[in-house]
């Protein structure tokens, strides 16, 4: 259900109206990028650009003499201006600074802790300060009566000054931009806004959202956990798929990979499993790739070049140069097939470099984290009581998985008839199925629902509240159907078998469907069935290769079996029985319908 | 009515010499207990339901008249 089909009050619509929705946003905020989207007059959610022109953009706020810069602008004073560019800070907030692992080698500011509030992690920079103006002719004196005259001082040179920041002011600043971006864009004051937050915010973590959000001065409706924002997002798509379905998001970002697995019903969705494993990312992804091209700058100029981790200055700061460039590089790679270039003027000694990586190539030097995914997918599904063949969708999220032989690793274990947004076509050219801008898509349209409740009752509102006893629901833990009993059926259940409420359903639920009954050619049309649980399961089957003729004293190769799997039912309890007259039956050729 | 699903399948006549069988069971097997995501127009719908009391004839009805 699209916003525009969800009217709020009366079938007239008021005549002034400009714009059917209500200035609000979706704020999808990582800790290397964030985005922001908004509805289009169509009622479509769209990610925006800001004023540099980035849909994503960089977590990054840096400090350079009297500027301040954020965003992409930012991350590029990583290479000459590090110590005063501060990134990585959304991973941080509602942390204590003795919560925070020291060990881990940053290429930006330091986290110190703050120098008068107790453990609290901070940044400090140095900046310079716009000299102070002119003492004004009033200025007070100690005795607050009128100054003698004073003599206007020249404006002198800024003055070099250290600043301290919070975690929590640093996301203030950078919000903050995002909502100016916001408005510049719509002309107009946001009015609020649903920000996304990672499954593993704890509620500390999401109130230091909160009040940071609120500091910059933007009015939160929601704090959406991210397989909600993908759930509207995708509830507003027309996928073809079955209303009922169990749906993998499947997201990558930067430093954390996160996995859902969720029961979607007819729009209504709850987590069947998640987990999240810091250790995969696009930053293990961007590792192995500037080691692939320091290496081979090495081999071409003869210098010596050791990145990630590097220990050296001068290689320290080509890892930057080197970081900042495949960013371009991965992109082009899941934008097109052909090859990639990463070019870096000076990478190293004044030397420029140039190298070039295809697909195939990229794919081998980061199977080891795709496998790593394919692992934990694996995982996450066994302990949720299913198999890889129950899951009918996957969704992907995060900017690394954009890469599509990612989704070539994991397609090896679902069945053929998964949809993907690779297999759908929609994840080229920012389409519905971008993993990119998923998220800020979701929050946006989530936005505009809760800007259309207006009056209603407040105990609707309050259900969206995080901690709403409204969320939790009883569901089935077993498929009912009916089965409509035939002659010579031996296989299977019986007869023609149509489930209706699928395990993992939320009650009260109610699936109305429609078919045809062949009624045969008697005119007694009667029409009859059973309504039965089912235990539903997945056969596998090993079954042997195909022998492939092996020439003569070759060494006969121990062959793994191919795996064959399907799906099966069984019945488990008749819950009732239903005898009916077909009244309204027609005949056609013969036999009644 | 609401989401019909119209499904491909053409279940045949009914079978000779069927009887009704007796339930084996009085209910469903025990339900499970899990947390809905506040997202969307279905968790909207499902929440108005619920402090409003209403059925899902009671929806249908307020459709119809809408109409
Ligand atoms: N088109 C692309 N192809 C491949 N990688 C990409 C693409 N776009 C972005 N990335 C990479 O994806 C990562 C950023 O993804 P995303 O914006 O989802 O992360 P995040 O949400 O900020 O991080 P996290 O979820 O870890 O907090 C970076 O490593 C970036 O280099
Ligand atoms: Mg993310």
């Amino acid at each position: 259900m699209a916003p525009k089909s969800m009217p709020n009050g009366t079938a007239e619509a008021p005549i002034e109206v400009v714009s059917a929705y209500a200035p609000v946003v979706g704020i999808t905020f990582g800790n290397s990028f964030a985005s922001i989207a908004v509805l289009t007059k169509e009622g479509l959610a769209e990610c925006i650009a800001n004023e540099d022109g980035e849909r994503q953009i960089a977590c990054a706020v840096a400090f350079q003499g009297e500027e301040m810069y954020i965003g992409n602008q930012a991350k590029h004073q990583l290479v000459k201006n590090s110590q005063n560019t501060i990134t990585g800070f959304r991973n941080l907030l509602g942390k204590k600074f003795s919560e925070i692992p020291k060990d881990k080698a940053t290429n930006s500011a330091p986290i110190i802790q703050h120098p008068s509030i107790p453990d609290e992690p901070a940044y400090t920079v140095k900046i310079l300060q716009p000299a102070p103006a002119p003492l004004p002719a009033t200025a007070r004196t100690a005795t607050n009566t009128p100054a003698a005259s004073v003599v206007a001082t020249p404006r002198s040179e800024p003055i070099p000054a250290e600043r301290t920041f919070t975690v929590s002011e640093v996301t203030t600043i950078f919000l903050k931009s995002l909502l100016q971006s916001a408005e510049n864009f719509l002309g107009k004051k946001v009015d609020g806004a649903v920000i996304s937050v990672p499954a593993w915010f704890n509620n500390t973590q999401k109130d230091a959202l909160s009040k940071a959000a609120e500091d910059a001065g933007v009015k939160v409706l929601q704090l959406l956990d991210e397989a909600g924002a993908v759930a509207v997002a995708i509830s507003n798509q027309s996928t073809g798929l079955a209303p009922d379905r169990t749906q993998l998001i499947v997201d990558l970002g930067s430093s954390s990979l996160e996995l859902s697995l969720l029961s979607l019903r007819q729009g209504l969705a709850y987590l069947l499993a998640s987990s999240s494993d810091p250790t995969v990312g696009g930053d293990q992804i961007d590792a192995k790739l500037i080691k692939f091209f320091a290496k081979e700058f090495a081999k071409k100029t003869k210098t010596p070049l050791t990145v990630a981790p590097a220990t050296d200055a001068q290689d320290k700061r080509a890892e930057a140069k080197l970081l900042l460039a495949v960013e371009h590089t991965k992109r082009t790679l899941s934008a097109s097939p052909g090859a990639a270039t990463c070019s870096v003027e000076s990478l190293k000694d004044g030397l420029d470099f140039t190298g070039s990586i295809n697909r195939m190539r990229f794919d081998l030097e980061v199977r080891a984290v795709y496998n790593q995914v394919y692992d934990k997918v694996k995982k996450l599904v066994e302990g949720a009581g299913l198999d890889l063949y129950d899951v009918d969708e996957i969704v992907y999220v995060g900017g690394s998985a954009c890469l599509p032989g990612l989704d070539e690793t994991l397609a090896q274990g679902f069945p053929e008839t998964i949809f993907t947004p690779f297999t759908a076509g929609t994840i080229v050219g920012g389409g519905v199925g971008d993993p990119t801008t998923i998220l800020a898509r979701g929050c946006a349209l989530q936005a505009q629902l809760l800007a259309s409740l207006g009056d209603e009752d407040i105990e609707v509102k309050k259900a969206f509240e995080s901690r709403s006893e409204r969320l939790d629901v009883k569901a089935t833990s077993k498929t009912i159907g009916v089965l409509f009993p035939e002659e010579n059926a031996s296989e299977g259940l019986g007869g023609q078998w149509i489930a209706m409420l699928l395990k993992e359903t939320p009650v009260p639920s109610r699936r109305t469907v429609g078919f045809e009954v062949d009624l045969g050619e008697s005119d007694s049309k009667k029409v009859a069935f059973e309504i039965w649980e089912v235990k539903e399961g997945i056969k596998v089957e090993k079954i042997k290769p195909p022998k492939i003729d092996l020439d003569e004293g070759e060494e006969e190769e121990e062959e793994e079996d191919i795996e064959v799997k399907e799906k099966t039912i069984e019945k488990e309890a008749v819950l009732g029985s239903i005898l009916m007259d077909a009244h309204a039956a027609v005949k056609e050729n013969g036999r009644w319908k | 009515m609401a989401n019909v699903l119209q499904l491909p399948v053409v279940p045949t006549s009914l079978l000779q010499g069927w009887t009704p069988p007796t339930a084996s069971k009085k209910s469903v097997s025990p339900l499970v207990e899990r947390k809905l995501l506040p997202a969307g127009p279905a968790y909207l719908a499902h929440v108005r339901r619920q402090v409003h009391n209403l059925s899902f004839e009671d929806i249908d009805k307020h459709a119809e008249e809408e109409r």
